[in-house]
């Protein structure tokens, strides 16, 4: 369709289009900034509506895609609005005089005389349609920057409330973000990142990878191939789903990164890094200034890295198209990603077309961009479009953090307690964070590269007669880049806590103290119309306000935001008035209520400058409270929400606006500018509350309660062993037999061995009763479980079991001749199920529960026997057994300890009881986990099913109080051998959750008859759950608990479907001796089997570190098992 | 919980949006990867797979659940509510959850919206006039970056207003 109307500036490569207008009448703006998730298109549309005379609905804005809109650079600093929207507004105006020019001519009369209105020139009573005057043009227009606009007096459609144009399709999930977007034939890569996760400079970037074993993956289902470049390193298949896993599988060596520098003080570290000294501004004398205080006050601020946590995490996708390739991405600036991508696959940037689409808030630079070039490089490579989807860690661990910064200022009052004298310093270490494939394939330098953006706000907005600004220009330690802002935050951080400083140093109200300084009316009424309309309460001094353990206080700040290179454009002004309440021994800070106030010259949306007002105090309210990056020797640590929690509903202050009316002046970004003083506010308002000054943020609990000057329990947490690489659990806990080595001695020589069974062809006369027996057996005795190795034929064997003597493998049960059972006889089948012996005379590890299979009836043996003969035989072979007791050492074990007696019934009980005696302590094999171990391995009759450690999992007490203390009855047992779960008492886990898919499978009969033994164990009454304790010191693990754990075993909703079954109070794995089970658990998570009620539970090896790990463990102890001594 | 080396799942029969669906694929696939993956959905969002974020959630049965970490076989015979399914199947109309989130701006990026107007549902079919001390606790887990806290409970809120008046009427 061609245009009637196209209004563009001339570049050097041809036309940038700010607007069109089709035959129809219908406008379509064009924007080279994009939608960061602030639903700034409507603020667009509304302007371009107002300056046109058109409806909301005839007006389309396009954003961002770099083959229609023009590079107007990043998405950043809160411009769009105020910078990039402005020649949009000259197009439009210069449209409706191109338009009322031709009604003029239509209507032969005066121009002046020709009024617009909803579409259409008026004249006198003649109406001439925009389409009218349309018809048959096809005008090209270069852009009038001069072009007269509409005098905001006449406004209609700017500063009036417009809705949002993109969330009816959010609503509906018919919105395409980047996530969403679907091309026919793409595949899939999953990157596999380096283990310097988070750094970008050093001559190890890009030259770390040693090598990786391809045959590793390439069976698994949908692998199309691995492809790499330098340290650039991805896997490719059909399904995202298919692309992590064998990401996960592929075996790769890295060489060790070399370590951070100690990023435990973040002022000591960033002084000891390289480092440029800028002075961005000195005006009277500073050393005589500082000499002629009289009130001298040195102050340090410190900040630290913050992650930009967007909730989605990054997604690109690109198809090379023969080398004129198309990149759908949800990059923050599209134009300066082309070139970027153009570097990176060697072409000219106009054979390159981004298409934008929204992804989740960025508020920054995160890994939108990197992903976009880990796609194009994947696609260049096979030829076919390809989608990569960051996980959640791979997106916290490597997006550009916002920057630590340390603020230093020498200063003072004069002897009239004015003003006198500022010398401000800042360390920024920080650039644009170069695109990670560019550095990753070595495509540019990792050289450290400094960047200047550590001056944004660097000028305090104060009437100081000596002034010094120094910005110290440092690349970054870890990769950092702008984050909502940027430095401008912390810096006024520091500014604005220090004249809060002076004023208490004054004795004078802190707000007072600031007017006075104030030359700018602007500015000066923006801070008085705020107190006053928050209900500001002087003070000349912190009050102190207490209510018991509860400190209250209110605080000021103000910042007019500056952003852009030094000395920059003034952004929208805001001001903070904040009340909080100081918890002074939990050291826990709650904001109540957030008044800001903010000048923003004209409003063209009220709804979104509230919206933002309301997310930057949110966002910033976390960032000062809570939020700070951690790392361990090499990297950033920080993986998920769990320890990078954000802003909770629960936590929300009351926020209240103010919008200081000024539409005669120009639109100010909003962006960012409620959030520059919330640091400072918050600090302050702490100050008033407890004389406490803090200066170092987050403002966490930990730093609180040091401040406050409370002393800290001592950490319970030991750290824990270094992490080895795991089996899976069942296999480890079946090793029941413990305690060999000393057998070992006895050696061989003085026991005999047992002679082989010789191997025949069994012929089995069997019946279909006895085969259902053989099978409800089989269940029972769970041997499927250990006989099935993971992802392997089921009863083939093979799955490795685990011992503190080496690794046995489980032997394959079906009836293969070679590999199997198949040449097995009855008599060998006994002996083996009663002595531990295998047919070739060998000794069986007791890791086999023979010791209480021998107790089983003659019947059951052969119905099992029979049931094993009947199934498919499968050929497998088994590996050897690594173990370090020779097997003779078994033979001697045998004769001291293991007796081949049967069950007599008990003839004081009845038929159903005596029954699930047998069930219990033969084929169901109880004891063998339940039955604490004495010397040898050996089962202590003594303590029967009193509860047991093996290895690092909690078999609780099935006899005796502690069985009684946990309230099971016959019925609660029943139904759980049935399911898995007893309602509020009991939910099975682990290796007892694999046992219940046998006992799932038993007759009703048989699973009263072992409830009813298992009943008449227990002793005593039931307890009731220990209530939780909440920790009197909430610290990190509180946090992690809260922001990791506690969705599922703190529910929000009754009904959660994937919310734990019981409550934390009623896990053994927290009232065990030890915290083994515990760590596992969380390490490992758990997998309820599918058919019973038992449900899942992610494992946290991969998120958390070991230390976190342990730690929690005894958190959660302390939390859900008050009545229970802690943990060592 | 990842899909096994090669484990090929028995065919999987449950209701989605009240459709019958019935699928293959890989054992052990997150209900999560199942919608989205291999049966096209947008609604369910992958925000951390640990079930910390919310933007995931779906309706099981009427029950809210987190779907990142949901095995895609545990809702065999069970009927799965995700977003698109929210609107009337007739009208198109949306339902009184997201006409709310509609009127009062419920999201900014709209990333976290899924996970919130699954929960607001769930949460207004428990609990018809909830304070917003109750939405507050409902929505706890529910993480949203942006800072639109308070225009969401603005929305629960105007939710069940507009439950209220439909059922009046």
């Amino acid at each position: 369709m061609t245009n009637a109307l196209t209004i563009y500036r001339a570049t050097e490569s041809g036309r940038d289009v700010f607007l069109t207008l089709s035959p129809e009448g219908h406008a379509t703006g064009y924007n080279g900034h994009v939608d960061l998730g602030t639903g700034i298109g409507i603020a667009l549309t509304q302007i371009v509506a107002e300056e046109l005379d058109l409806p909301l609905e005839a007006v389309t804005i396009h954003l961002g895609d770099t083959a229609h809109t023009p590079n107007q650079g990043p998405t950043i600093a809160s411009e769009t609005i105020q910078i990039t929207a402005a020649p949009l507004r000259r197009a439009a105006a210069q449209a409706r005089a191109w338009l009322v020019a031709q009604a003029a001519r239509q209507c032969d009369a005066p121009e002046a005389e020709i009024t617009t209105l909803d579409g259409a020139c008026l004249w006198q009573d003649r109406r001439l349609p925009y389409d009218a005057l349309l018809q048959n043009h096809a005008e090209a227009l270069p852009l009038d920057e001069a072009a007269p606009v509409k005098d905001p007096a006449s406004y209609r459609v700017v500063g009036r409330k417009a809705g949002r144009l993109d969330l009816p399709a959010k609503l509906r999930a018919e919105f395409d973000y980047i996530q969403d977007v679907r091309l026919p034939g793409m595949i899939h890569g999953h990157v596999i990142r380096p283990p310097y996760a988070g750094r970008d400079s050093g001559d190890f970037i890009g030259r770390s990878l040693i090598g990786y074993d391809a045959t590793s993956v390439e069976g698994m289902p949908g692998y199309l191939g691995i492809h790499h470049e330098g340290d650039f390193l991805a896997v490719l298949a059909e399904t995202a789903p298919q692309a992590r896993a064998i990401a996960e599988t592929l075996k790769v060596d890295w060489r060790l990164p070399p370590p951070l520098p100690d990023m435990e003080s973040i002022a000591d570290t960033l002084k000891a890094q390289p480092s440029t000294p800028r002075p961005l501004l000195a005006s009277g004398d500073i050393d005589a200034g500082l000499a002629e205080t009289a009130h001298r006050l040195d102050r340090r601020y410190v900040w630290p890295w913050h992650m930009h946590a967007s909730i989605g995490p990054s997604c690109a996708v690109a198809d090379w198209n023969g080398g004129t390739p198309l990149v759908w991405s949800g990059t923050q600036n599209p134009h300066m990603l082309r070139g970027d991508l153009a570097v990176l696959v060697d072409l000219p940037e106009e054979q390159i077309e981004i298409r934008r689409h929204q992804a989740a808030g960025c508020y920054g630079r995160n890994c939108a961009d990197d992903v976009a070039g880990d796609a194009l490089l994947l696609s260049r490579a096979c030829g076919r479009p390809v989608r990569v989807q960051l996980t959640r860690a791979q997106e916290s661990l490597w997006e550009p953090k916002g920057a630590a910064q340390l603020m230093e200022i020498r200063g003072g009052l004069d002897a009239a307690k004015d003003f006198h004298a500022y010398d401000f310093q800042s360390w920024y270490p920080s650039n644009r964070g170069p695109n990670l494939a560019l550095l990753l394939t070595g495509r540019i330098s990792p050289d450290p590269r400094p960047d200047t953006m550590g001056d944004r706000t660097a000028v305090p907005p104060y009437r100081i007669p000596h002034r010094r600004i120094v910005a110290h220009d440092m690349a970054p330690i870890v990769r950092a880049a702008w984050l909502r802002g940027v430095s401008a935050l912390p810096n006024t951080f520091a500014h604005e806590s220090y004249i809060d400083e002076l004023a208490a140093e004054a004795g004078e109200d802190p707000v007072a103290f600031r007017l006075r300084h104030m030359d700018d009316p602007r500015q000066a009424e923006l801070v008085r119309r705020t107190a006053e309309e928050a209900g500001w309460e002087e003070h000349d001094g912190p009050r102190l306000q207490r209510e018991g353990r509860m400190a209250y206080g209110q605080g000021f700040a103000f910042a007019t935001y500056v952003h852009g290179p030094f000395p920059g454009v003034a952004a929208a002004a805001a001001a903070w008035v904040v009340d909080v309440a100081v918890d002074t021994e939990t050291g826990e800070v709650t904001l109540s209520r957030v008044f800001v106030g903010q000048d923003q010259g004209l409003v063209i949306n009220p709804d979104g400058v509230r919206q933002q007002i309301h997310g930057n105090v949110i966002q910033t309210a976390g960032r000062v409270l809570t939020e700070e990056v951690s790392f361990d020797e090499i990297s950033v640590t920080d993986q998920s929400f769990a320890d990078y929690p954000l802003t909770t509903f629960p936590q929300l202050p009351e926020i209240r606006t103010l919008l200081v009316e000024r539409p005669e002046d120009p639109p100010l970004g909003v962006g960012e500018s409620a959030a520059v003083p919330a640091a400072a506010a918050i600090a302050n308002a702490i100050f008033d509350a407890t004389g406490v000054r803090m200066r170092e943020a987050p403002f966490t609990p930990e730093k609180m309660r040091a401040a406050l000057g409370q002393t800290e329990t001592p950490a319970t947490a030991l750290p824990p062993p270094p992490r080895k690489p795991r089996l899976p659990l069942r296999t480890r806990l079946a090793a029941g037999a413990i305690g060999l080595m000393g057998l070992a001695g006895l050696g061989a020589a003085s026991l005999p061995l047992h002679r082989a069974i010789a191997p025949v062809t069994p012929q089995i006369a069997t019946t279909a009763e006895q085969l259902a027996r053989g099978e409800t057996l089989f269940a029972l005795g769970n041997c499927s479980s250990c006989h099935t190795a993971t992802g392997g034929l089921k009863n083939a064997g093979g799955k490795p079991v685990e011992t503190p003597f080496g690794t046995v493998f489980s032997t394959n049960l079906t009836p293969d001749a070679e590999t199997g059972l198949g040449r097995w006889s009855y008599a060998a089948f006994a002996r083996a199920m009663r002595h531990g012996v295998s047919r070739d005379g060998r000794n069986l590890y007791p890791a086999f529960p023979y010791t209480s299979f021998a107790k089983m009836a003659e019947a059951d043996l052969q119905a099992l026997y029979a049931y094993i003969q009947s199934l498919e035989p499968i050929r497998a072979e088994v590996p050897a057994a690594q173990m370090q007791v020779p097997r003779p050492a078994l033979a001697a074990w045998n004769a001291l300890f293991h007796k081949v007696d049967t069950l007599s019934p008990d003839p004081a009980q009845d038929a159903t009881w005596n029954r699930g005696r047998y069930l219990v302590e033969t084929l169901g094999h109880c004891s063998a986990c339940h039955t604490p171990r004495g010397t040898f391995g050996v089962e202590d009759q003594t303590r029967a099913l009193s509860g047991a450690m093996i290895r690092d999992w909690f078999a609780p007490a099935l006899a005796g109080p502690e069985a009684g203390a946990r309230g099971w009855d016959v019925p609660t047992l029943t139904r759980y051998l049935k399911t898995g779960t007893a309602p509020g008492l009991s939910a099975a886990s682990g290796p007892m959750a694999e046992v219940i898919e046998g006992t799932s499978q038993l007759p009703e009969g048989d699973l009263t008859a072992m409830a009813t033994y298992l009943a008449s164990l227990a002793e005593g009454s039931a307890a009731p759950v220990p209530e939780p304790v909440l920790p009197a010191t909430p610290d990190r693990m509180h946090r992690i608990y809260e922001s990791a754990c506690a969705s599922c075993h703190e529910p929000a909703f009754a009904d959660l479907l994937t919310a734990a079954q019981i409550p934390l109070g009623r896990s053994p794995a927290l009232r065990a001796p030890s915290p083994e089970t515990a760590m596992t658990v969380i390490r490992e998570g758990l997998s309820g089997p599918l058919g019973t009620e038992l449900r899942d539970m992610p494992g946290f090896a991969a998120d958390l570190p070991e230390t976190d790990i342990a730690a929690l463990a005894r958190y959660l102890r302390a939390r859900y098992a008050p009545d229970l001594p802690a943990w060592p | 919980m990842r899909p096994g080396k090669g484990r090929m799942r028995e065919e999987l029969r449950f209701t989605l949006n009240g459709t019958q669906v019935t699928c293959g694929g890989a054992a052990g696939l997150t209900l999560l990867d199942l919608l989205r993956e291999e049966l096209g959905l947008n609604g369910p969002k992958y925000g951390c797979g640990l079930a910390q974020c919310g933007a995931c959630t779906v309706l099981v049965d009427g029950a809210p659940a987190r779907s990142c970490i949901l095995r895609a076989e545990r809702v065999t015979g069970r009927s799965v509510t995700t977003l698109e399914g929210l609107a009337d199947p007739d009208t198109g109309a949306l339902s009184p959850t997201q006409q709310a989130f509609l009127e009062m701006e419920g999201a900014q990026c709209g990333y976290c919206l899924n996970g919130m107007v699954m929960s607001a549902t769930a949460l207004l079919r428990a609990n018809a006039d909830p304070s917003e001390a109750e939405i507050r606790s409902a929505l706890r887990h529910n993480l949203c970056r942006c800072g639109a806290h308070l225009e969401i409970i603005a929305s629960v809120r105007r939710a069940a207003e507009l439950m209220r008046e439909a059922g009046h009427a």
